[in-house]
């Protein structure tokens, strides 16, 4: 990965924890760059590690199970995983912000959310109380709420999911981060509404620069907004690309089966094509390539059931972890 | 994976074996299980460790059994619970898994009342007809004279009944290892004999307060609206009134009796049970196999307690045992003030009252020994309760 | 709140009513001095005097009318008002579960958050497990346990009863305080560890549950402090639950107090239920009753209250 114009360069990031059934290994050897002012998906299915990595970026993982156990997360010059807690906590909410799938749990439901905008504000800007306050009313606006002065002494649980959900934005885009990490922020809301979110993401994108590191199982969303995507599947990235270089032409056999199985208009009369077995187990992760259980290919190779294929950049700015994607195996 | 047409001999795991692993895994919690299982041991063979009787004597040739002519009604009533108790628990343990899933429940249910409808028929048939035998033959005095021969007494000698003035308020000595109390009864033999009581007014209040506590806690929570709103009224007068003092007021102004007690206790304390399980129940009344059912026109009592129940037993299992510690309390408590039973039938809290002497003496082992079984017991009550919410919880916390 | 007042003045009467034997043949006694015809026309007098042979509604209503009033009637036992005794013995247990209640949260919430925040395994099971020793000591044990060692010969640290010494009358202002406090250690050292074990367990549950909310997560994402996380945030959702806690406090407390104040010795309103008690003084038993129970609603209605001001979901409507 170059880092040339990379914003955030992530490399061999790996991130463990340690249960009473044993080690779980979440993340393993992850590495891939987000440039500035571009808007980033991390796909694949539930638990193949996605959400783990955006929060070690934010250094967030619940420390007691969990432990990052290696590698390098490089922004602005400096290793994020080197930095103090303190210096940590300057650029949480600050330089790099976080949105979560759940608006409605992820809000306090005790304070208001002027206040709690107002808190992100008044922490990272030092601004006093009725300058955060006016700050708090102009991002309500920014973000599409009417009513912005009123609606800032509303409660959570006085809302809709849609609105919730612009708060937290509002809240994560108030101090005008360079990076915003979306983990899967309309998996919870209705289509109409997830649009509507999107669409203010590309907005607020385009007035700041800012990058975004969008988190989706969703790969319809992955077509229309991310400018280059990564699929993890089992806590390894398995293949790197631009979006639309994925889309025409997947390399990794896992990839090529989530993009056969989604339904397509026209394309009826026959059975939905499915992807042969289920995610493995953390704790029982397959030996080798960890899809190979599942791959037309790798169920009856030697080589892919015992050694374990590393992402490489088979052509410019395609990476791709199979022994038999085309131009892997040059050397 | 299974086929459509196969039948199987046996399911997986069910939900009470998933809370019972759970529950095992700490041994600490095993053994204080134990304990509890010890004190049922006492309780049920308290004639056969602490009486004044022989087991076997030989008086002029003959050989007689004291003790197992004198078992009365109520020895006879605990042996049949703790049977009918034991059945239950080997049957559960033995045919679990090879009924179907769907109908455990009700089949659960169904025995546990035909155990119950045994039990009560037993004892009362038990009390009729059990003839009361008023055995006054000194033994002691017997073997000493020299006019017996070839006795083997219990291993604490000594009947709670029995009053002998002149070792009154002893401290422990080798013939009474934990000392006498003010009429010179034995200590050890009432704190084994006392355990009866704690342990029976335990279970049977909290089975009527819970058996109160489900059956308006499923009425309001299901009916909901007016009926629900009403009703909450009624509960919640039940809840400010000062408990203790209700008890104690009902106590004295009534005869007193050892049922009465565990009535009253069993009266007062169902609000817990009531609550939990009508929030449990307007909960599910939401959810769609309720509503199914509903639709399917199957019986109201069929609803409650074969479908929604037990969903919400769990709660009431969980404060059931809080219960038996609570009820173990008060009942140690109203001895102590002296509205408990009457000597000479033994409670561990009416010998703590005996702790300090009417002259003003302080009797360390009145106080001590009967203050540290009712501290054991309720400490291990609580602390099997709380590893029961914690297998319970979190099993279902780790599923998500 | 009034239904609820009026159905407890019901269930008061009712149990009074209910009880075998009534007032005046127990005041009579067995009564073989006098002959059956003379002791019949004494009985039907008093009857009518008290009006016992009034059907059962209308006494209730006699009742609640001079209920309403304060009139309780008279002590059987110490020939005085009933209202009179009330106002000697009230204060004495309100000033006792006051300050154990003010000692309990004021202990329990620090000891709550700590034991949340500080996370070793061993040091978490281990200190569930002593809350749990403390909660299950039965109060009476306690109470005569510390009697019997601490106030008898040698030791005599603290006074055995009562709640001044003989000599309290001539002291000045401040000894006289000293004197009270110190008579008061042991009373509420008993009346407080048992709310202190419960309180502190359900601060560190709550805690605990809310350490781990999504919210949280977020204050932390938003680059928040610890410091600033536990008590803005998590803290501040914890106190929820523990505020009606309150409400099922206060009558437990109550309940306490009768076995504290026996042990004791001490003249609050719970010896004064437990000797009403004991020698059937219905009317100071009604009485006790009847103010106990309106003080437990106060106190429910307090947490109601509260409640509705801490948590903005629930509105001042619905608190009821």
């Amino acid at each position: 990965m170059s880092e040339n114009g990379a914003l955030l360069s992530i490399k061999g990031l790996s991130v463990s924890f340690f249960t009473e059934e044993g080690v779980v290994k979440a993340v393993q050897e992850v590495s891939f760059s987000i440039k500035k002012g571009e808007t980033f998906a991390l796909v694949g299915e539930s638990g193949c590690g996605k959400s783990v990595t955006a929060l070690s970026i934010m250094r967030l993982v619940p420390e007691p199970p969990g432990e990052i156990v290696g590698g390098k997360i490089m922004f602005g010059g400096q290793d994020l995983l080197e930095l103090s807690e303190r210096q940590m906590r300057n650029i949480r909410g600050n330089r790099i912000a976080m949105i979560f799938q759940e608006p409605m749990t992820s809000l306090n439901p005790v304070y208001t959310v002027g206040s709690q905008i107002a808190e992100a504000v008044g922490l990272h800007q030092k601004k006093g109380q009725s300058e955060a306050d006016a700050k708090t009313v102009e991002m309500l606006r920014k973000v599409g709420i009417g009513d912005a002065e009123k609606r800032a002494n509303d409660y959570p649980h006085q809302m809709s999911g849609g609105m919730q959900q612009r708060i937290m934005i509002a809240m994560a885009v108030s101090c005008e981060p360079q990076l915003l990490i979306a983990d899967e922020p309309t998996t919870a809301l209705d289509v109409t509404i997830q649009a509507q979110i999107l669409d203010l993401l590309d907005v607020l994108q385009e007035q700041s620069g800012m990058s975004i590191l969008l988190i989706t199982h969703n790969l319809g969303i992955v077509a229309e907004r991310a400018d280059d995507v990564a699929v993890m599947y089992a806590s390894r990235i398995v293949e790197v690309a631009e979006s639309r270089s994925l889309f025409a032409e997947p390399l990794h056999p896992y990839t090529q089966g989530l993009l056969k199985s989604l339904p397509r208009l026209g394309f009826s009369g026959r059975r939905l094509p499915t992807i042969a077995g289920i995610v493995p187990e953390p704790l029982h992760f397959p030996s080798g390539c960890k899809f190979h259980p599942r791959c037309p290919i790798g169920c009856n190779d030697k080589k892919c059931r015992n050694i374990e294929p590393r992402l490489k950049e088979v052509r410019p700015s395609r990476w791709v972890a199979c022994w038999y994607a085309p131009g892997y195996e040059k050397d | 994976m299974t086929k459509p047409n196969q039948q199987h001999k046996e399911w997986g795991t069910s939900y009470g074996e998933m809370v019972w692993h759970e529950f095992t895994r700490s041994k600490f919690v095993v053994i204080w299980l134990g304990f509890i299982i010890l004190l049922f041991l006492l309780a049920i063979f308290a004639p056969f460790l602490a009486n004044d009787k022989p087991f076997v004597i030989k008086i002029d040739g003959r050989q007689h059994y004291p003790i197992f002519r004198n078992l009365n009604a109520a020895d006879y009533s605990i042996f049949l619970a703790a049977t009918v108790g034991l059945i239950q628990i080997l049957l559960i343990c033995r045919n679990h898994r090879r009924i179907d899933p769907s109908i455990r429940s009700s089949v659960l249910w169904r025995q546990v009342f035909i155990d119950t409808l045994i039990i009560i028929i037993g004892i009362t048939l038990l009390y009729v007809f059990t003839p009361r035998r008023l055995d006054a033959t000194d033994y002691k005095s017997m073997v000493a004279s020299g006019k017996a021969s070839g006795a083997v007494f219990a291993p604490v000698p000594y009947g709670y009944g029995r009053t002998d003035l002149k070792v009154r308020e002893q401290p422990p000595n080798k013939q009474h290892w934990l000392g006498t109390d003010d009429v010179g009864s034995d200590v050890l033999c009432r704190l084994i004999h006392g355990s009866r009581i704690s342990l029976s007014v335990g279970f049977v209040a909290v089975g009527i307060s819970s058996i109160i506590g489900i059956i308006i806690g499923a009425i309001l929570g299901y009916s909901g609206g007016k009926a629900d709103f009403f009703g909450m009224r009624l509960v919640e007068i039940m809840m400010a009134v000062p408990v203790f003092f209700l008890i104690i007021t009902i106590v004295a102004f009534f005869p007193r009796s050892l049922f009465n007690i565990m009535l009253i206790i069993g009266l007062t304390t169902w609000t817990e049970d009531a609550r939990f399980v009508r929030a449990e129940f307007l909960k599910l009344r939401r959810q769609d196999f309720v509503q199914a059912a509903v639709s399917l026109g199957l019986p109201l009592r069929s609803i409650l307690f074969g479908h929604m129940l037990p969903n919400a037993i769990a709660p009431v299992l969980v404060n059931a045992t809080f219960g038996i510690a609570g009820a173990i309390f008060i009942e140690a408590a109203l001895s102590f003030l002296g509205f408990g039973v009457a000597p000479p039938t033994p409670s561990w809290g009416q010998m703590l009252s005996l702790g300090v002497s009417t002259t003003g003496r302080f009797l360390w082992w009145l106080t001590l020994f009967p203050g540290l079984a009712i501290f054991f017991t309720v400490l291990a009550y609580n602390l099997v309760g709380e590893a029961l919410r914690d297998a319970i919880d979190p099993r279902l916390r780790k599923a998500v | 709140m009034i239904p609820t007042l009026l159905g407890i003045t019901i269930v008061v009467f009712a149990i009074s009513r209910m009880a075998p034997g009534d007032p005046v043949s127990l005041a009579m006694g067995p009564g073989g001095m006098m002959d059956a015809q003379r002791a019949a026309d004494v009985r039907a007098t008093r009857m009518r005097l008290y009006g016992l042979d009034k059907p059962v509604h209308v006494q209730y209503a006699t009742w609640l009318w001079r209920v309403v009033r304060l009139d309780f009637g008279d002590s059987i036992k110490h020939h005085r008002e009933v209202i009179d005794l009330i106002k000697e013995r009230l204060p004495i247990t309100l000033t006792l579960n006051i300050i154990s209640f003010v000692i309990i949260y004021a202990v329990s919430i620090p000891m709550g958050i700590l034991s949340a925040v500080g996370r070793k395994k061993f040091l978490d099971r281990a200190s569930s497990v002593m809350l749990l020793m403390l909660w299950s000591l039965p109060s009476m044990w306690v109470g005569q346990m510390l009697i019997g060692y601490l106030c008898g010969p040698p030791i005599n640290w603290f006074p055995p009863a009562g709640l001044s010494s003989n000599y309290a009358e001539q002291l000045a202002f401040f000894p006289w305080l000293a004197d009270r406090l110190w008579h008061l250690v042991l009373p509420i050292v008993c009346l407080t560890y048992a709310g202190f074990a419960y309180l502190t367990k359900q601060v560190r549950a709550g805690m605990l549950d809310n350490l781990r909310a999504d919210y949280v997560r977020t204050a932390r994402a938003k680059g928040l402090s610890n410091w600033a996380v536990i008590f803005r945030h998590a803290f501040r959702n914890s106190i929820i639950p523990v505020i009606t806690i309150m409400a099922t406090l206060l009558p437990a407390m109550f309940g306490g107090s009768v076995i504290i104040e026996r042990i004791f010795s001490v003249s609050g309103m719970g010896l004064l239920a437990f000797e009403a008690v004991t020698t059937r003084d219905y009317n100071v038993v009604m009485g006790v009753a009847t103010i106990a129970g309106f003080l437990n609603l106060v106190g429910l209605l307090l947490a109601d209250i509260a409640y509705a001001i801490v948590d903005p979901r629930i509105s001042f409507e619905s608190a009821e």
